[in-house]
C-alpha cells in the first residue's frame, strides 16, 4: 500500500509536468495546424533559463520560473515573426522541417553556452513529507499543486480573456474568425508565447528532480506527442487527461510489471485508444 | 521587382549563404595541424562522443591523450632515428557503434593513423570487425568490458582493469557479505547490463538473493522516484547502481531520501569524485566503487597540472589519468619496433614497451606489464569503500592473470 501511494504521487507529478508541456503542443497543432517538433529542445531551453536566473542570477526559486515562462514567451513570439510568419502560405511540411531545423539550432546552442555536461539544480523544496507511510519529496507537491494552478489559470485565460477566446475561435474556425475580425497574426504569436510559456513553467519544476543536459528534451518530446495523438490533436481536455493516464500508466505498470513494461506502456495505450477512437480521446481536428 | 525575380534573388542569396558556411565550415576543419613544424605528423585517432548527452566523458578521455601528446611533443619523439609530432584527431561518434566504425576507417585511411582510442565497448566491438582486415590498426581499447578481450582479437590493447575484478572485492566489502539481497538499478546501456550480469551470478554465488532486475535508462528516464521506490519495495540489503556519474548520484540521493540505509555498489563507470559534486557527499556513505584517484600516492602533481592546462575545475577522475598514462606505452612501443605504421610490429613490442615509459608520465595504477591476451596489467589497481564517517577506505584489488 506504501508503495502504491509514493507512486500514485509519483505518477501525479509526472502527469503534471507532462500535461504542462503537452498543452503548449497541442495549442500549437490547434491554432497552426503544424506539429513542432522543437517542442523537446524547448523544454530543455527552458530548464536552462531557470538554472541560470536561479544560479547565476540568484533570483528565488519560483521568480526564476516566472521569468523564464516570460523569456520563453518572448523567444516564442521571435520564432513565430522570423520563422513561421514567412511560411504562413508554404505547405505544412515545411513548418515541420523549420521546427526540425529550430529544434537542432537550440541543442547547438545551449552546447555552446552551458557546455555539454550535466547540471545540477537545487530547489529550495527540498524537505520531504510522509503520507501514509510513503516519503513524498515536497517538490513533487509542488509541482501538483502548481500543474493544477497553471492549468487553471489556463483555462480561465481561453475561455474568459478575449485573446484566449480568439485563440479558441482561430483553432475551431480559422475563416469565420477571419471574417469577424480576428487578427489571426496576433494569435499565431499570442499562441507560440503561450506554448512556450507552458513549456518553461514544466522545464522549471521538473529541473530540480533531474538534471539538466543538452539532451533532456529528446525523450519528453516523444512521449509528449503520444500524449497529445492519444487526447486527440489540437484538444486541451485532451492534453490534460492524456497527460495524467500517461503518467500514471508510465509509473504503474513499471511498478508492478517491469521497469521496461513502464516505457512500452506509454506506447500499448496509445495504440490500444487509437484502435478504439483513431483520432485520440477528445480528437476533433483533422489536420489541414 | 516582379515576385518571380524577388524568389529568384533570394534562392540565390541562399546558395551562397550556404556556399560560404560550407567554406568556413571546411576552414575550420582544415587548420587544426598548426603544431611545431618539426618532422613528420604522426596522427593518433581518436573516436568518442564529442558532442551532444553525455559528451563530457569523450571529452575527459580526450583532454587525457591530448596532455600526453603535448608533453611528448615538448620532450621531441623521434621513431627509426626520425623525428616525429604527435597529433590528435578526434572524430565524434555520438557513442553509436556503427559510426565508431565509419570514424575509424576515416582516421586510417584518410588520416593516416596507424593507432585508434575508443572509449566505449559498443564503438571497439564495432571496431574490431576492422582493424584486422584490410587497412590494419591497433585499437586502444578503454572500457572495462572484459568482452573485448574474449574476441582474441590481437591488434587491441585494452586499457582499463576489467569489472569482473572489481565484483568479488566489493561483495565481500559491503557488510552483508553476499548473505542478503541485492536490489539492480544500473544503467540500461550494455555495459551496465554486463556487470549487472556478472555482479548477479556472483551474488548469488556467495549465498544471497536477487532482487527484480530495475534497471532504467539513465538519460532518458523524467524522474527517478518512481524506479527507486520500486527497488526499494523488495527490502535490498545492498543495492547495484552506476552510469553516468552525475544521474548515478541522483539516484543515489533519492534513495537516501527514500529511507534506504542500505549498501550501494557503485558500478566502475561512475567515479566517487564526480558523484561528491552532485550529491550531499553524506549520502554516499557506506558505498563502494573503484578508488578516486586522490586515494593513490603522488597523484596530486597530475590533478594541478591537468586543471591549470584545461583551466578546468572539474574533478580529475581515473579516465583521464588511465588514457593520459597508456598513450607513452603505444609510442614506447613504436620506438621498440622501429616503425610507425606496422600496428602489428607495435603490438608485439608492447610487453618490452611497458617497463620503458618514463616514471613521469605513471599516475595511477600505471601499467607495469601487458598479458598475451593485450590487456594492461597493474599491481597498483585499489578500491574504496566510503565508511559512515565520509571517510574512502581504499583496498587491493587483484587483477585476474588471463
Amino acid at each position: 500500500m506504501t508503495l502504491f501511494i509514493q507512486q500514485l504521487i509519483n505518477g501525479l507529478a509526472l502527469g503534471g509536468i507532462y500535461c504542462l508541456a503537452a498543452i503548449g503542443l497541442t495549442l500549437v497543432f490547434g491554432v497552426l495546424g503544424f506539429p513542432n517538433l522543437a517542442h523537446g529542445a524547448l523544454f530543455m531551453v527552458g530548464g536552462y533559463v531557470t538554472y541560470t536566473l536561479l544560479v547565476d542570477v540568484g533570483l528565488p526559486y519560483v521568480v526564476a520560473i516566472v521569468c523564464a515562462a516570460l523569456i520563453l514567451a518572448v523567444i516564442g513570439v521571435v520564432f513565430e515573426r522570423l520563422i513561421f510568419h514567412p511560411l504562413r502560405h508554404a505547405p505544412h511540411t515545411h513548418h515541420m522541417i523549420a521546427t526540425v531545423g529550430v529544434m537542432f539550432f537550440l541543442i547547438s546552442l545551449v552546447q555552446e553556452i552551458w557546455g555539454t555536461g550535466f547540471l545540477r539544480m537545487e530547489s529550495p523544496f527540498d524537505g520531504r513529507m510522509t503520507v501514509a507511510g510513503a516519503q513524498i519529496s515536497t517538490q513533487r507537491i509542488i509541482i501538483v499543486i502548481t500543474a493544477m494552478v497553471v492549468l487553471i489559470a489556463l483555462t480561465l485565460f481561453l475561455k474568459r480573456s478575449v485573446h484566449g477566446q480568439s485563440i479558441e475561435a482561430i483553432e475551431q474556425d480559422r475563416t469565420g474568425a477571419a471574417l469577424v475580425g480576428i487578427n489571426a497574426n496576433v494569435v499565431s504569436m499570442m499562441t507560440f508565447a503561450v506554448s512556450f510559456a507552458l513549456v518553461a513553467i514544466s522545464a522549471g519544476l521538473v529541473a530540480p528532480i533531474q538534471l539538466l543536459s543538452p539532451g533532456m528534451g529528446e525523450s519528453l518530446s516523444l512521449i509528449v506527442f503520444a500524449i497529445i495523438i492519444l487526447g486527440g490533436l489540437g484538444s486541451l481536455p485532451g492534453a490534460i487527461i492524456g497527460g495524467f493516464f500517461i503518467a500514471m500508466a508510465e509509473v504503474m505498470a513499471s511498478t508492478y510489471i517491469s521497469v521496461g513494461a513502464g516505457q512500452a506502456a506509454v506506447f500499448i495505450v496509445l495504440m490500444a485508444v487509437l484502435a478504439i477512437k483513431p483520432t485520440g480521446i477528445f480528437g476533433t481536428v483533422v489536420q489541414r | 521587382m516582379t515576385p518571380a525575380s524577388s524568389s529568384r534573388m533570394r534562392r540565390s542569396f541562399v546558395l551562397v549563404a550556404s556556399g560560404s558556411l560550407v567554406a568556413a565550415l571546411a576552414a575550420c576543419g582544415g587548420d587544426g595541424g598548426g603544431g611545431s613544424s618539426e618532422g613528420e605528423t604522426l596522427v593518433i585517432g581518436y573516436s568518442a562522443g564529442i558532442s551532444g548527452g553525455s559528451a563530457e566523458y569523450g571529452l575527459n578521455v580526450q583532454n587525457g591523450l591530448q596532455m600526453a601528446i603535448d608533453e611528448l611533443n615538448a620532450e621531441g619523439v623521434e621513431i627509426g632515428g626520425k623525428n616525429y609530432t604527435l597529433k590528435l584527431e578526434s572524430l565524434d561518434d555520438q557513442y553509436q557503434p556503427s559510426t565508431t566504425g565509419t570514424n575509424a576507417q576515416r582516421l586510417v585511411q584518410k588520416e593516416g593513423a596507424k593507432i585508434v582510442f575508443v572509449p566505449h565497448a559498443g564503438g571497439i566491438k564495432a571496431a574490431q570487425e576492422l582493424n584486422t582486415t584490410r587497412d590494419k590498426f591497433l585499437l586502444g581499447a578503454y572500457s572495462s568490458d572484459p568482452e573485448i578481450l574474449a574476441s582474441k582479437n590481437e591488434l587491441t590493447v585494452m586499457i582499463p582493469p576489467s569489472f569482473t575484478s572489481y565484483i568479488d572485492p566489493f561483495i565481500d566489502k559491503v557488510a552483508t557479505k553476499g548473505t542478503g539481497s541485492l536490489g539492480l538499478l544500473t544503467t540500461s546501456s550494455e555495459f551496465g547490463q554486463e556487470w549487472t550480469k556478472a555482479a548477479t551470478a556472483s551474488w548469488k554465488e556467495a549465498g544471497g538473493k536477487v532482487l527484480d532486475n530495475n534497471n532504467i535508462d539513465y538519460g532518458s528516464v523524467s524522474d527517478f522516484a518512481g524506479p527507486v521506490s520500486k527497488t526499494l519495495a523488495g527490502k535490498p540489503d545492498v543495492i547495484l547502481v552506476g552510469g553516468p556519474s552525475q544521474p548515478t548520484a541522483l539516484i543515489i540521493e533519492e534513495a537516501r531520501k527514500q529511507g534506504y540505509d542500505g549498501a550501494f555498489m557503485i558500478i566502475d563507470q561512475a567515479k566517487f569524485e564526480e558523484l561528491e559534486e552532485f550529491t550531499d557527499p553524506k549520502n554516499l556513505n557506506d558505498s563502494v566503487g573503484i578508488a578516486p584517484l586522490t586515494e593513490f600516492d603522488g597523484t596530486e602533481d597530475f590533478i594541478t597540472r591537468y586543471k591549470e592546462k584545461f583551466k578546468s575545475d572539474k574533478p580529475v577522475n581515473a579516465d583521464i589519468a588511465l588514457n593520459y598514462q597508456s598513450l607513452p606505452v603505444f609510442v614506447e612501443a613504436m620506438k621498440s619496433a622501429g616503425t610507425v605504421d606496422d600496428p602489428q610490429a607495435i603490438r608485439d613490442a608492447m610487453p618490452e614497451a611497458v617497463g620503458n615509459v618514463d616514471d613521469k608520465f605513471k599516475v595511477a595504477f600505471a601499467p607495469d606489464r601487458i598479458s598475451d591476451s593485450g590487456h594492461f596489467v597493474s599491481d597498483g589497481l585499489k578500491a574504496a569503500y566510503r565508511n559512515d564517517k565520509g571517510k574512502y577506505e581504499s583496498f587491493p584489488i587483484d587483477q585476474p592473470k588471463d
